[in-house]
């Protein structure tokens, strides 16, 4: 193995130690509690600083994923323990009692966690609270790969009195320039706004998840008898609350405004950016793209008029020698003498002019 | 009443044995090497812009049909997911059937092919492949398997070029987009395409990885990776994950203008349904469609629903046409292992009974 077999070995006596103790002190029944850092996650992440340099990029990027997404298991395998290890008389058989009030009580701390009622921001609580930031965790890296600046740049923006600010008319000879950074602006504000209601959507998923994981043990006849099953179910009530709340019309609003008030802030940038680049007298994207629409046009008739020049030469009988097999540039091929029979007449395809911008 | 029997100690165990098939794992990721995928030989026999046109080899002892068979792919994510590793290819198995594959690769489009629109993917690039196969082969007619999006293209391929088509295969494609489960298009109906195709000219794959993983977000980038711990010890399957991860993430930007038409016209305006589609100036219209036709969908797919394909029955004017329900999910119907023996074959059996 690499050097990066030192590692695991390291880490995974720091974390038998402390899984030991913990062990150990449910057995003493001592009442107290269990270490209130997780060092697992802690190890975790030691470990990982040191091997991922020589991690190759796919690996690197497949093993963050499964650290993150480890992190988030270890959580409620964490939450849970603690609440176990503080229940009277902990560790003595540990009944099946006991996990049951356990587990309740780790739902309990979620469900403080999402209403913003729990105390001292326990990490594990923390942690699960993350496991329901997913879908915004992923929005945002969609922005960071869209974008120069990071995804969550306009998560906090401040907006009070800006409106009425950016509704005030610009004045004087920079009055038009004024007025593309008052719409910047107005467009920032929207995006925001935006995003806070989708952000808001979510956290109240979080809460209905913790009922439903409830409902779900509470339904459930065989005992569940590992973490993994524990994180399994939560993982499937979350789904479920999602997949309800997210087929509703409310929710495809709230995404579609999402998705339209970035490309508004987005849009209005570009435009920004080419008065920039024409200024400096350089292409603009603009520019560019009326050149492309052009081009394409003019692609377009150029093969159909080709493909029509084939099919009257063929018609009259003076076929020309057949187009090699690869090309590199589009060429319709005349067909064999059987083909040409069958095949009809050749259509005439009429170039279709491009949206407007 | 339910119980929860989690011990102490073998709570302890649970997590020391995820940790150290975690780190143990690591030696695997980091000797995967690069992922392949793509594994039956092939010949580019036709290139045109970014499309290349593949012609897979015949396999020895087997003898081709005379109707070759033309794949058409999405332009969502790469094809080579019907090819993906030695196991699991239903390209493989097509040509253990008899049948002579070609495959449409459509390539990464950039801004260049921005102003590309579904007339030019579809009597344009489709139609110039189906004239070269025709050419090479010396026939008048075809078969066409589409996939997903390319099931729509090949629906609308074949209403406007019904003359060249023989048989058609359409596999986990969408025809009424409007059904109730269909998540994908109850959240477009809000967004403002124009909006979007005018601001990013092409649109990004990313925005499709986002918009695919969204469904089920808690699985496809949470759960997934907890569990793939379980399977990181064999350098094989380890090999297997990161090859479907590879294909996820691989996601072409799409054309703008063909995204902006394809969204309107049928997420938007439902047009296989509501009709008023017109491509290349002519109107696209299913009843035009009368050659056989091999309707496949997935019984879980989440991406297109089981009634969005079933829609199809009774909507076009072909006598001869068959349904073939698939118990898996969108993927799955072309690399579990229940397709290669089940999907396969079927499709198979049923070019072969009308070649």
């Amino acid at each position: 193995m690499t050097d990066a077999g030192k590692f695991p070995n390291d880490w995974l006596e720091i974390q038998r130690k402390y899984w030991e103790s913990w062990t150990d002190l449910s057995r003493k029944a001592t009442g107290a509690a269990a270490p209130t850092a997780n060092p697992w996650e802690a190890g975790l992440d030691h470990w990982w600083q040191a091997v991922s340099p020589a991690a190759p990029e796919l690996a690197r990027d497949f093993m963050a994923k499964i650290m993150d997404q480890g992190k988030a298991f270890f959580a409620l395998a964490d939450g849970y323990t603690k609440n176990l290890g503080a229940m009277p008389g902990a560790g003595l058989g540990t009944g099946a009692g006991d996990g049951w009030a356990a587990l309740s009580r780790t739902l309990e701390d979620m469900q403080k966690a999402f209403t913003g009622g729990l105390q001292g921001g326990d990490e594990a609580s923390r942690r699960l609270m993350a496991f329901w930031e997913l879908p915004y965790d992923n929005w945002q890296r969609l922005v960071s790969s869209m974008s120069l600046v990071p995804g969550d740049a306009l998560r906090n923006m401040p907006h009070k009195h800006l409106n009425q600010a950016l509704s005030a008319p610009g004045l004087g000879y920079t009055r038009e320039e004024q007025a593309q950074y008052q719409d910047l602006m107005r467009r920032g504000i929207e995006y925001q706004q935006a995003l806070q209601e989708y952000l808001q959507f979510f956290s109240g998923l979080g809460t209905k998840a913790v009922g439903r994981m409830r409902d779900f043990m509470e339904a459930q006849e065989k005992p569940v008898e590992s973490a993994r099953a524990l994180y399994d179910s939560w993982v499937g009530c979350c789904e479920q609350v999602y997949a309800e709340e997210v087929k509703t019309a409310e929710y495809a609003r709230i995404s579609g405004r999402l998705i339209n008030a970035q490309m508004a802030v987005k849009q209005r940038m570009a435009i920004m950016v080419d008065e920039a680049l024409g200024a400096m007298n350089m292409p603009t994207r603009s520019e560019l793209r009326t050149l492309q629409d052009r081009l394409q046009e003019t692609r377009r008739e150029y093969k159909s008029l080709r493909h029509e020049v084939e099919a009257l030469k063929r018609q009259l009988g003076n076929g020309g020698p057949r187009p090699a097999l690869v090309r590199t540039t589009a060429t319709p091929p005349a067909p064999t003498p059987a083909a040409a029979k069958k095949a009809p007449a050749a259509r005439k395809v009429t170039p279709k002019p491009a949206p407007s911008k | 009443m339910f119980t929860i029997d989690i011990r102490p100690d073998k709570l302890s165990e649970e997590l020391l044995d995820y940790s150290r098939k975690l780190g143990q794992g690591m030696e695997n990721l980091m000797n995967a090497g690069n992922i392949d995928t793509g594994v039956t030989p092939r010949d580019a026999v036709y290139r045109e812009d970014k499309l290349v046109l593949y012609r897979y080899q015949t396999p020895a002892g087997v003898t081709p049909k005379p109707v070759p068979l033309l794949i058409v792919y999405a332009l969502v994510n790469r094809p080579y997911m019907t090819d993906i590793q030695e196991n699991r290819s239903t390209i493989k198995g097509l040509l253990a059937t008899g049948q002579d594959v070609y495959l449409i690769d459509w390539g990464y489009p950039d801004q260049a092919d921005r102003a590309l629109t579904l007339d030019d993917y579809i009597n344009g690039y489709i139609d110039r492949c189906v004239e070269h196969i025709r050419e090479a082969h010396g026939i008048g007619q075809i078969n066409i398997l589409g996939i997903c999006q390319g099931g729509a293209f090949s629906l609308c391929y074949s209403s406007l070029h019904p003359d060249k088509v023989k048989n058609l295969v359409t596999m986990v494609t969408p025809v009424d987009f409007k059904t109730p489960d269909n998540l994908l298009s109850a959240w477009v109906q809000n967004v403002d395409i124009d909006l979007a195709v005018d601001t990013m000219g092409n649109i990004p794959g990313e925005l499709l990885n986002w918009t695919f993983l969204s469904l089920k977000p808690f699985s496809l980038t949470g759960q997934k990776y907890v569990n793939m711990v379980d399977v990181l010890g064999d350098p094989e399957q380890v090999k297997n994950f990161l090859r479907m991860e590879k294909w996820i993430f691989d996601s072409p930007d799409q054309a703008g203008e063909t995204f902006r038409q394809f969204i309107k016209d049928f997420y938007q305006r439902n047009g296989f349904i509501e009709g008023g589609v017109e491509i290349g100036g002519q109107e696209v219209a299913l009843k035009n469609v009368t050659c056989p036709i091999l309707n496949i969908y997935a019984l879980q797919d989440h991406l297109v629903p089981p009634d969005a394909s079933r829609a199809l029955k009774g909507r076009t004017g072909s006598k001869d046409y068959t349904e073939l329900a698939f118990p898996g999910g969108h993927i799955g119907i072309y690399v579990s292992g229940k397709a290669q023996k089940e999907v396969t074959p079927a499709i198979g059996n049923w070019l072969n009974e009308r070649s």
